[in-house]
């Protein structure tokens, strides 16, 4: 790839450029805006060669460039021309070189000797590992019906293979990492605008965050956006979070509501928006339906009575309903990603949903945006079907709008563990680490050892791997070919990247791709994998002129389709074809076709509750033994609120013993007012019961081993604030 | 030519200018390698010029860290080799006899500085007490000398044991050995000024300068200078000289005479 | 005029990501344990209802106009080089005696433990040899950090300090101004930090006695021996000693 493209380009200038709509002619003609910058630049060759990929280090697939020393990455850096993430690279992004030359990496193929958990391992090689994983699919296949394994798959660009794997071998049952996450959320804006937004932060006038925590939950470009609007353009930040978070604490005004409230303080933004008329009538009633019975629904649910419930003082409530609807349609109640919180998870979230009908910003600037087109092609394939099959996936029937491609952890979980309504005793895990992130860390346990076959994927020995029956490495990112894949970044841009590798993969280490290819191999599947990466990738590219030169030049492809007004002359994907404020088909279904509030769950008497959140140093429980994010941010600690630690007689730093219905754990006390009384909070990722992960092998607690396991009624995905502990003075 | 007495062997003579050339190495590298502001003896300008004339101040640095270290690595040796001849300008330097050395000592001063008119007006005896194999001037340099230079070797040692072994807590040695170091070679050269002139210049010490390439003094300049060993060596006050105070060349056997007195 | 690179740091954008902190660390392959630039927090007490007021803000060594590490290193190891105003470290000059460490105000350096001597941010010159901000600028998610040539009113660094000459904040000791080269925009938060600057005492000794008194002693050396050689040369040799001497 050619240095000299970016070589004196800011990232800075660039984006200021970019930011006033001229990005792609600007990245052409942007040479010399470096004046000052450069002190001993000449003629001086680069002592390292760059190469671009994008980065797996979260979900957000962030642009880079890695410098490679003699074959070495010696440093990952932002791609200044990556307008998504707005040409950064974050803690987690940096530390991508920390994954990669991790000496707790997995460097073969492991298969279990002992018992499970024992920790007993013996090395094999590639054909012996993937025999043993083959026959074994075979024989649950045969005895199981073929739904009798089970695949799942964390957030890669080569995931996709994983589903159609399990599809061309047979089995319904899938899951992904998105019912430990959003799916709820998913579920409420799907069912009222008809698909699942971007918000366009940059542009807003007026940003109400609640359940969200953009600051540490880096989502870009949302989280860098939110500080330009802020700083750069007025933007107002108001955010409710039980938690003193780091976004609180930037924000112009927080309130710490009470958890699981956050539909009371919705509903009363909807009633005083309603009742004083401050939504643009005209919008509403031509893209809406169901206003009037909203009216009706919310006219009980006012500032008052919400103030009862959630804590915020009424007075702000109206305040904000009427700020929010003055700045409409540049406003919104940010959408939030995470929300795995509360059993009413999905109503809840349609709460917000509505609050943005009501403020008109839907396809408009500053509000909340549908998908782009990007024209990235999906190759397709005809799965075979098998006769003997049972009619649905294991976890059916019990969320009446689980997502069938996503399914549900929690009730597969329930499923295999009761062998209802069919056995599933194989396992395909690859790169997810429900061990860590799922919760019940107990009920996991016990229901891997139904099992007849385990096997994981992934880069290190999590937990999950742990306590496989067969474990396969995995390269890093940075050593494979990926397929191309379509991001947007809200207003910002419609963009397709790509990866090849960056430096050969180290030791045995295989990507999942060529190990699902060995299994197609091995159990007469192979036309379903007779290509290659480059091959499919050549295919996704299929027609988008230019991608291929840009990906190579750039490290990214735009597509500079149209980002406002999308919907003009299109109707909304929901059975109305309208914007729902009343979803007819939770009516047809019997479910509240507007959310009706209960109060959260109460605890047992003296129990705290329990949530769920993250920092910018950590995603999810993937990089805590990551040597540089470790660095950074160690081990956890229980938050607990001085009235509380006074009560149970805990000083700060002292260890305590957490105890839930879940399990229980020891993890040191960290007594400050950033929580609220009756809730404590702890980091995820910590408290591993895999000894290689040296960093955090008994360093820690894991939330996993004390998360309760509850779902949304509605869409299956966990409600993971359900929890309730007891916190006690730690006796040693 | 004149009676002469052997006073230096081979040794003597070899670490003498050894050492007078590597102290002249070490300072003039030594101060260069001092560049500060609040410091600069020299000036800004001197640690310039040397770092410049090395090509950085990393090889001035090293230049001196090898020079030193062949410095105290020559001693070692000198003292393996000649450990009776160490052993005896020890004992000689730091014979110190209060009354006489040290009347000797102001009135030298008095008559080098200001004649010895002044002794007289001072209402002082011009005579000046008689010295040994040493007089209390040389023997009060060589004691600065010795000392300066185990502070100056050992701080010098400090100060590269930091990059090899040192570790962050123990850095507060390092600092004082600079000092230290400083220190030392700042008294050592302010008496080196007075060394170099008294030896090399002043035409009266003129024999000693020229015994340091022969190793031998005139008997007459002996019996003038260092009378009590004059004495020591032959016997008493009559002049003739000992026999074996004449080879020359310390390697043909003879051992010095002054050194059975000593 | 010469260069003075510079940082002008917008805190208020800082989110504490320590992406910056990160970068560093990877680019400059800083060891355990240590780090040459940071995010110090201010977090008073939350107020429900009022304006978050956390703020962070990000910093490193701040190439003072007035460093005491300069003034504190007995080599010149330490250094602010002219042309660029960049206070830098010569690694093979420097042994290693820790006395700039406790000099910097600002907690900026620290003892390589591996190669034992001193370390420090110095803006990343492999990088910016090839036109790249340093790690910490290019990297910064919310763009908090500006680098550039202060003395060029064409650097973007340069235009931000001149467009906010009257809103800039200063971080230092007010007992041991530095007058650093890091300039914070309008408020920022928290300012109590930097310590008073710390001149161990041997380089203190070394710059208030050692160094005068031995230039005494070689002056008054120096003084005797013209005296000495003033008699010989010029008043004329007096020869009248030599008899007395045999007394």
């Amino acid at each position: 790839m050619p240095d000299q493209s970016h070589r004196r380009l800011t990232r800075r200038s660039f984006l200021k450029a970019a930011c006033a709509g001229t990005a792609l002619a600007a990245a052409a003609g942007q040479t010399k805006v470096l004046s000052g910058l450069v002190a001993e630049a000449g003629a001086a060759a680069a002592p390292w060669q760059s190469k671009f990929s994008a980065c797996d280090m979260c979900f957000n697939r962030c642009g880079l460039i890695a410098r490679v020393e003699n074959g070495v990455v010696t440093k990952l850096d932002p791609n200044p021309k990556f307008l998504k993430s707005r040409g950064m690279l974050c803690a987690k992004g940096n530390a991508g070189i920390a994954q990669l030359y991790d000496p707790n990496r997995l460097k073969y193929p492991l298969k279990r000797v002992g018992a499970r958990g024992e920790g007993k391992w013996q090395r094999i090689g590639w054909d012996e590992a993937l025999d043993l994983a083959a026959s074994k699919m075979k024989e649950i296949g045969e005895k199981h019906t073929r739904c009798g394994m089970w695949f799942t798959a964390g957030s890669d660009l080569q995931s996709q293979f994983v589903t159609r794997f399990a599809e061309v071998y047979g089995s319904f049952n899938v899951t992904s990492h998105e019912s430990l996450c959003l799916l709820s959320n998913n579920r409420a804006f799907l069912d009222t605008f008809g698909e699942v937004p971007f918000a366009d932060v940059l542009n807003s006038k007026y940003i109400l965050m609640a359940g969200a925590n953009r600051f540490e939950a880096l989502v870009t470009p949302d989280s860098i956006d939110l500080m330009t609007a802020m700083r750069e353009k007025g933007a107002k930040l108001v955010v409710l979070d039980p938690r003193y978070t780091k976004t609180a604490a930037l924000a112009d005004e927080w309130y710490p509501i009470r958890p699981g409230t956050d539909m009371a303080f919705m509903l009363a933004l909807s009633h005083v928006i309603i009742t004083e008329n401050l939504y643009d009538a005209a919008w509403v009633a031509e893209k809406t339906s169901g206003l009037e019975e909203l009216a009706a629904h919310v006219a009980r649910y006012n500032p008052e009575w919400a103030e009862a419930e959630c804590g915020v003082p009424a007075a702000d409530i109206r305040r904000i309903a009427r700020e929010l609807a003055a700045a409409a349609p540049e406003a919104m109640v940010y959408p939030g990603r995470r929300s795995s919180d509360y059993e009413n998870s999905t109503q809840i979230r349609r709460s917000f949903a509505i609050v943005n009908a009501l403020l008109a910003n839907w396809d408009r600037p500053g509000g909340l945006l549908g998908a782009r087109e990007v024209g990235l092609k999906k190759p397709g394939y005809d799965a075979p079907w098998y006769d003997d099959n049972p009619p649905e996936r294991a976890d059916a029937g019990r969320a009446p709008m689980m997502f069938e491609e996503d399914g549900s952890y929690v009730l597969m979980r329930e499923a295999v563990l009761s062998g209802e309504p069919y056995p599933v005793k194989g396992w395909f895990v690859f790169k997810t680490n429900p061990m860590q992130t799922a919760p019940d860390q107990g009920k996991t346990r016990r229901m891997i050892d139904t099992l007849d076959f385990m096997v994981v994927v992934d880069i290190t020995m999590s937990d999950t791997a742990y306590l496989a029956d067969l474990i396969l490495p995995a390269p890093s990112y940075l050593e494979r070919c990926d397929p191309a894949t379509a991001l947007q970044g809200s207003s910002a841009c419609a963009c397709v990247v790509q990866r090849d590798p960056v430096v050969p993969a180290l030791f045995e280490s295989r990507p999942v791709f060529d190990i699902l290819k060995g299994l197609a191999g091995r159990l007469d599947l192979a036309e379903f994998f007779d290509f290659d990466i480059e091959t499919y990738r050549a295919q996704q590219l299929a027609g988008l002129t230019g991608a291929k030169e840009a990906l190579e030049q750039d490290g990214v492809y735009y597509n500079p389709s149209k980002v406002y007004g999308i919907y003009e002359g299109r109707i909304y994907k929901t059975l109305s074809q309208r914007i729902e404020l009343f979803n007819k088909r939770y009516d047809q279904m019997g479910l509240d076709p507007l959310p009706v509030y209960s109060p959260p769950k109460k605890g047992p008497d003296k129990a705290l509750r329990l949530v769920v959140g993250r920092s910018a140093i950590h995603t999810q429980s993937s990089t805590q033994d990551n040597a540089l994010l470790n660095e950074l941010e160690p081990t956890n600690a229980l938050w607990l609120n001085p009235a509380d630690a006074a009560g149970l007689n805990v000083a700060d730093g002292e260890a305590v013993e957490v105890a839930s219905s879940a399990g229980k754990g020891r993890l040191p006390a960290r007594v400050t007012p950033d929580v609220p009384p009756g809730l404590v909070y702890m980091a995820t990722g910590f408290g591993s019961i895999s000894p290689t992960l040296t960093h955090i092998h008994g360093n820690g607690c894991s939330i996993a081993s004390l998360l309760a396991d509850g779902y949304d009624a509605i869409s299956g995905n966990a409600a993971l604030h359900e929890t309730f502990v007891t916190v006690t003075r730690s006796a040693s | 030519m004149a009676p002469q007495l052997q006073r230096h062997n081979g040794f003597d003579i070899f670490i003498h200018w050894f050492n007078a050339a590597c102290w002249l190495f070490l300072a003039a590298t030594g101060l260069g390698l001092i560049d500060n502001p609040a410091l600069n003896p020299l000036g800004n300008g001197y640690p310039r010029v040397l770092r410049a004339l090395f090509g950085s101040g990393g090889n001035l640095l090293l230049a001196h860290e090898i020079v030193g270290g062949l410095w105290i690595a020559a001693f070692l040796l000198y003292l393996v080799f000649n450990l009776r001849g160490a052993l005896f300008f020890l004992r000689e330097v730091f014979s110190v006899s209060p009354a006489r050395d040290m009347t000797w000592m102001l009135k030298k001063q008095i008559q080098m500085t200001m004649g010895e008119k002044m002794l007289l007006r001072l209402g002082l005896d011009p005579h000046l007490p008689p010295q040994g194999f040493y007089n209390m001037g040389q023997k009060a340099f060589a004691q600065a000398a010795i000392v300066g230079s185990l502070v100056i070797a050992l701080s010098g040692m400090v100060m590269v044991l930091s990059q090899l072994t040192l570790d962050s807590d123990r850095t507060i040695l390092v600092a004082w050995a600079i000092m230290l170091h400083y220190l030392a070679a700042g008294v050592v050269f302010a008496g080196l000024l007075v060394h170099v002139y008294m030896a090399a210049i002043a035409r009266e010490e003129r024999p000693a300068f020229i015994s340091m390439f022969t190793g031998t003094v005139p008997e007459d300049y002996a019996r003038h200078h260092h009378l009590l060993w004059y004495e020591q060596v032959c016997g008493g006050a009559a002049p003739t000289p000992p026999p074996g105070a004449l080879p020359l060349d310390p390697s043909r056997g003879a051992a010095p005479a002054p050194r059975k007195g000593g | 005029m010469s260069a003075q690179y510079a940082m002008i740091i917008d805190s208020s954008r800082c989110i504490d990501c320590r992406a910056c902190v990160a970068a560093c660390k990877v680019a400059n392959k800083v060891p355990e344990g240590f780090w040459r630039n940071w995010v110090k927090q201010s977090l008073p007490v939350p107020v429900a209802g009022k304006p978050g007021r956390g703020h962070f803000q990000p910093g490193a060594c701040m190439h003072c106009e007035k460093p005491s590490c300069v003034t504190a290193c007995p080599t010149g190891a330490t250094y602010k080089d002219a042309s660029d105003g960049i206070v830098k470290i010569d690694p093979k000059l420097c042994i290693g005696c820790g006395n700039c460490i406790p000099a910097c105000p600002y907690g900026a350096r620290y003892r390589d433990p591996v190669r034992r001597i001193a370390d420090k941010c110095n803006y990343c010159p492999e990088r910016r040899a090839q036109g790249l901000a340093p790690a910490c600028v290019d990297t910064c998610p919310t763009k908090a950090r500006v680098f550039g040539d202060v003395n060029d009113p064409e650097s973007e660094a340069g235009r931000l300090l001149r467009a906010n000459t009257n809103r800039l904040v200063r971080v230092v000791n007010t007992k041991t101004d530095t007058q650093p080269h890091m300039y914070y925009l309008a408020a920022t938060a928290p300012l109590d930090w930097p310590a008073e600057a710390v001149i161990r005492p041997p380089m203190a000794a070394l710059i208030k006695a050692v160094t005068p008194g031995v230039s005494a002693l070689v002056g008054l050396a120096a003084v005797g021996v013209a005296v000495m050689a003033g008699r010989e040369f010029l008043a004329g040799k007096s020869k009248d000693h030599e008899p007395r001497d045999r007394s």
